[in-house]
């Protein structure tokens, strides 16, 4: 989830999601293209009859069979290799829960982490800086390193490896900079963490600077960069600019890329294909490993169009989605009225909204900022998505199912009558116009610069926010770029002024608050480059909440703070939240797909086909 | 001639290197992503994008860098390792060349034998109800995009979501060496769709041409000297028309040996040009230079090729 989930799915948010979100975006032109040929072709969703049962639970099944293959069709490829740089939901889905064992992981339901390589939750000590873990012992590497058993010390060299810069790890910066000694790691200075050790092969210690509830509460513990990774099997590979350990790393989990028992991935070929087989030295029942692992194969086969792939996916066998956006609007209308049990739609746990930047006016003026608040239609930006299907109309900044959301109003919302209004209200966003002294009620000053994605669908959510601004007299500058370039030259650089960025999106890493309103309303946070502080909000008030919750360990205080700053940031109207996002998932009719809450994709280690190996 | 050739040579060494001389500028003096950041994931510090910058290289002054990847390509053809997965590029390319190459000779074959044909036909009969049926048809041929035509091909005729079951279906594309016949039956359907638009222009160019020299004195010579109008047509009157679809056709195939990324993502043939396409979304340096060397290599090898053909199809041109 990642940064945003998967980057296919992801919101076209941080700077590591980019990738993805074109190809979705790419995707998503095609898919005008398709409904046309659906229309030439005469091709409609079927024969088979319409399901009874709503949508596809994707709840675990009880009494699955064992057995048969699975192939998944994708788009593109995972980002890495490396466990150290897995951060997107297609890596997660595909390598990272399949093939390896975290330290703490997730169940398929779960919202809370699942002790996996670790025995049971963190212990922290009563200054809350000093974190102890007991793991498992026995858990057993794959070939070459038969036999070997796993050691708190190939955790500790994990965290070693997410926080070098050589491992292009995504989250470490976030969750990991209190360690002790983690600068020192960052910048290049050492390879040793100093703050994370093993007193013996079954404990970990985590060393603190401060008291840091992500980790103690095993969040920010429950991502692939805990991965065990055999320091002096991995040491050759971590040299030069970029390791190469993910093309000859070895496997923990139930399965495991093909391989010729050497350290010689053969099952991968990049942007084609990965071939998982079953892995013949887990021993995960004897080890505490939840996770039946129902298949005995699976292969990801990349590169396939949007629109062909998901007819393939509803119309074939033993077939699933992989890192698709939701299928092209025709598709998913015709699945969703004839094949409605293959479809699985979820929330992703991730938002798309509107930046207004605090240090550009007229944003800087909290009136204007509600003004806009109150006029933008979010109906109609929906729409511009694909509609309903794709997400909730969103009321504030959290998504449902995280930390802070309820406390900050569900899915009714704090409450402010500038968010009340799905269709927008011209009269009232007007009346927040006059109070911030536009005596007409309409702007009057210079034109702003609003800058977008350029790839459908985003540019059509920043041409109905254009449009929707002309209404209160906005004069825009409208700039439509590539979505790499918006971030990396323009929405994330406050340098480059940008006043309205339409196309921005954030998800969750875990379900706790802070890794969706920390990083982008934190006002130190604000940086000359990257920075996801898009708003450039540095509000004391936030700020202060932010800081107490990061150190607090108790769950409940957490969800509480993190609500809290939640209701400032709309109150404030820093930025304008408009859709919690869907994921949508397709099976083939034979299989009994699970969906992972915290991933929002198939769970491969839980799916099956229905009645075994057929 | 061999002057000739080895002039033209020279020249494509020069072609490359402004080739990726321009690559690197365009890459680093417009707007694009930074690598580095993109690396650097969520909230990092500014020292964290500098360290990973110097990492990869990419502090030192561009000209610095180029001269290193030109000693790499030059000496070792080091290509480099892609910021995104950090597999060697030119391994990468390799590895998908085969397909591209499969998919863009097949097209190049049924778009020349259609396009010529039916150029030959059209002109020969000018004005007919077929002359104006085909060129009908061109036009529609050329209009259609080639993203839409796939997926109507694949809904009406793939044995997995066609209505028709006929053709393999996308992704069904296996190379050459694994088995010819899986190879071959797999590459009809994208052969015959990414061939469509070029037949059709080069069957209207051909009928244009061909129209023309049909007019000339030498045809009327040749027809007065009692030859058959079969060998009129083909050996006088084709052979001076032809040469323009020679150009063209030589452009053409250089162009998508650089990859055809419409028909590669719509068969989900595992070809250079969607390589191409995601090294751009990424802002992987390393992959952009490499595909684009690689295309601009065809292109102007294509190119020579074309020139060296001149000389053999039209007795005229001598170097």
């Amino acid at each position: 989830m990642n940064a945003v989930n998967p980057p296919s799915r992801a919101p076209d948010g941080t700077g590591r999601l980019m990738e993805r979100t074109c190809m979705r975006t790419f995707m998503r032109a095609s898919a005008l293209a398709a409904t046309l040929a659906f229309v030439v072709a005469g091709c409609g969703g079927g024969s088979e009859k319409k399901g009874t049962g709503g949508t596809a639970s994707g709840a675990p099944v009880s009494g699955a069979k064992s057995g048969g293959h699975l192939d998944v069709l994708s788009a593109s490829d995972i980002d890495s290799l490396d466990p150290g740089y897995w951060y997107y939901q297609y890596d997660y889905m595909a390598v990272g829960l399949p093939t390896q064992r975290w330290l703490y992981s997730w169940a398929p339901t779960a919202t809370t982490p699942t002790p996996d390589i670790a025995s049971g939750m963190p212990k922290t000590s009563a200054d809350g800086k000093t974190v102890t873990i007991k793991i498992r012992p026995g858990i057993k590497y794959s070939a070459p390193l038969k036999g070997r058993t796993v050691k708190a010390a190939d955790i500790a060299y994990a965290f070693a490896r997410d926080l070098n810069p050589r491992t292009g790890n995504g989250y470490a910066g976030a969750y990991y900079a209190n360690i002790v000694g983690a600068d020192k790691v960052q910048s290049g200075k050492t390879d040793k963490l100093a703050g994370v050790t093993a007193s013996n092969d079954t404990t970990l210690v985590i060393k603190l600077t401060k008291p840091t509830g992500a980790i103690s509460t095993a969040q920010a513990l429950a991502l692939p960069g805990t991965i065990p990774v055999p320091e002096d099997y991995a040491k050759k590979y971590d040299k030069g600019s970029q390791s190469s350990y993910g093309q000859h790393q070895v496997f923990t989990g139930p399965y495991m890329i093909k391989n010729n028992g050497n350290g010689k991935l053969t099952g991968y070929v990049a942007g084609k294909r990965i071939e998982l087989v079953r892995n013949p030295d887990w021993n995960g029942k004897q080890t505490g490993d939840y996770r039946p692992a129902y298949l005995d194969s699976i292969t990801f086969l990349g590169g396939n169009d949007l629109a062909v792939g998901s007819r393939k996916i509803l119309s074939g066998r033993s077939m699933i989605s992989g890192d698709y956006a939701a299928p092209p609007t025709a598709v998913l209308k015709s699945a969703l009225s004839s094949r409605k049990s293959q479809v699985s739609i979820h929330g992703a746990g991730s938002i798309r909204f509107i930046a207004l930047n605090t240090k550009v006016k007229p944003f800087d003026n909290v009136n204007v900022r509600r003004a806009v608040a109150a006029v933008i239609n979010k109906n109609t930006l929906r729409l511009t998505r694909g509609g309903p299907a794709l997400g909730t109309i969103a009321t504030h900044f959290i998504p449902p199912d995280l930390s802070g959301f309820d406390d900050a109003g569900g899915t009714a919302g704090p409450g402010a009558d500038f968010t009340k209004n799905p269709q927008g209200d011209l009269q009232l966003a007007m009346s927040y116009m006059k109070k911030a002294g536009y005596s007409s009620g309409k702007y009057t000053g210079k034109s702003v610069l609003m800058v977008g994605d350029n790839q459908p669908p985003a540019s059509k959510t920043g041409e109905a926010v254009q449009s929707q601004l002309q209404q209160l007299g906005f004069k825009l500058n409208y700039r439509q770029v590539p979505h790499p370039t918006m971030l990396s030259k323009f929405c994330g650089v406050p340098k480059a002024a940008v006043a309205i960025c339409p196309n921005l999106g954030w998800g969750k890493d875990f379900f706790d608050g802070q890794s969706m309103v920390d990083p982008v309303f934190n006002g130190k946070n604000i940086a000359q480059t990257n920075n996801s502080n898009y708003a450039q909000v540095d509000d004391p008030k936030i700020n202060s909440l932010l800081a107490k919750a990061s150190a607090s360990t108790d769950a409940g205080e957490r969800s509480k703070l993190y609500g809290e700053v939640d209701k400032t940031i709309t109150e404030q109207a820093y930025v304008i939240p408009w859709i919690w996002d869907n994921d949508v998932n397709l099976e083939s009719s034979n299989v009994a797909g699970v969906n992972n809450k915290f991933n929002v994709s198939w769970d491969l280690v839980f799916t099956s086909l229905k009645g075994g190996s057929t | 001639m061999a002057r000739f050739i080895i002039r033209r040579l020279l020249w494509v060494v020069v072609l490359l290197l402004a080739v990726t001389l321009l690559t690197f500028i365009i890459f680093y003096l417009f707007p694009s992503a930074d690598p580095a950041a993109l690396r650097a994931g969520r909230q990092p510090s500014p020292a964290l994008i500098e360290q990973i910058r110097h990492q990869l290289g990419l502090d030192r002054p561009w000209p610095v860098q180029y001269l290193d990847y030109l000693k790499g390509v030059v000496l070792h053809f080091d290509l480099g390792y892609s910021y995104q997965n950090s597999i060697s590029v030119r391994t990468q390319i390799f590895d998908r060349l085969p397909a591209t190459i499969s998919l863009a000779v097949g097209a190049a074959v049924v778009w020349l034998f259609i396009g010529i044909t039916v150029g030959i036909i059209s002109a020969v009969r000018s004005g007919s109800i077929l002359d104006r049926m085909t060129m009908g048809g061109a036009l529609v041929a050329i209009s259609a995009p080639v993203y839409w035509l796939g997926l109507v091909a694949l809904y009406l005729f793939a044995n997995d979501i066609g209505v028709v079951k006929i053709f393999p279906g996308a992704g069904s594309y296996v190379p050459l060496s694994q088995d010819p016949a899986k190879w071959f039956t797999s590459l009809l359907l994208p052969w015959f769709v990414l061939a469509a638009a070029f037949a059709a222009i080069y069957a209207r160019l051909l009928r244009t041409t061909m129209i023309e020299s049909m007019a000339e004195d030498y045809i009327r010579t040749a027809r007065a000297k009692g030859l058959s109008e079969r060998r009129v047509i083909l050996r006088h009157a084709l052979r001076s028309a032809i040469t323009p679809i020679v150009t063209a056709a030589g452009l053409d195939v250089g162009v998508l040996f650089g990859g055809a990324i419409l028909t590669e993502s719509v068969f989900n043939v595992p070809g250079v040009g969607r390589l191409a396409f995601d090294s751009i979304q990424n802002s992987d340096l390393p992959m952009i230079q490499g595909t684009v060397l690689f295309a601009a290599f065809f292109i102007v090898t294509a190119n020579l090729i074309v020139d060296v053909l001149y000389a053999f199809i039209d007795p005229r041109v001598r170097y």
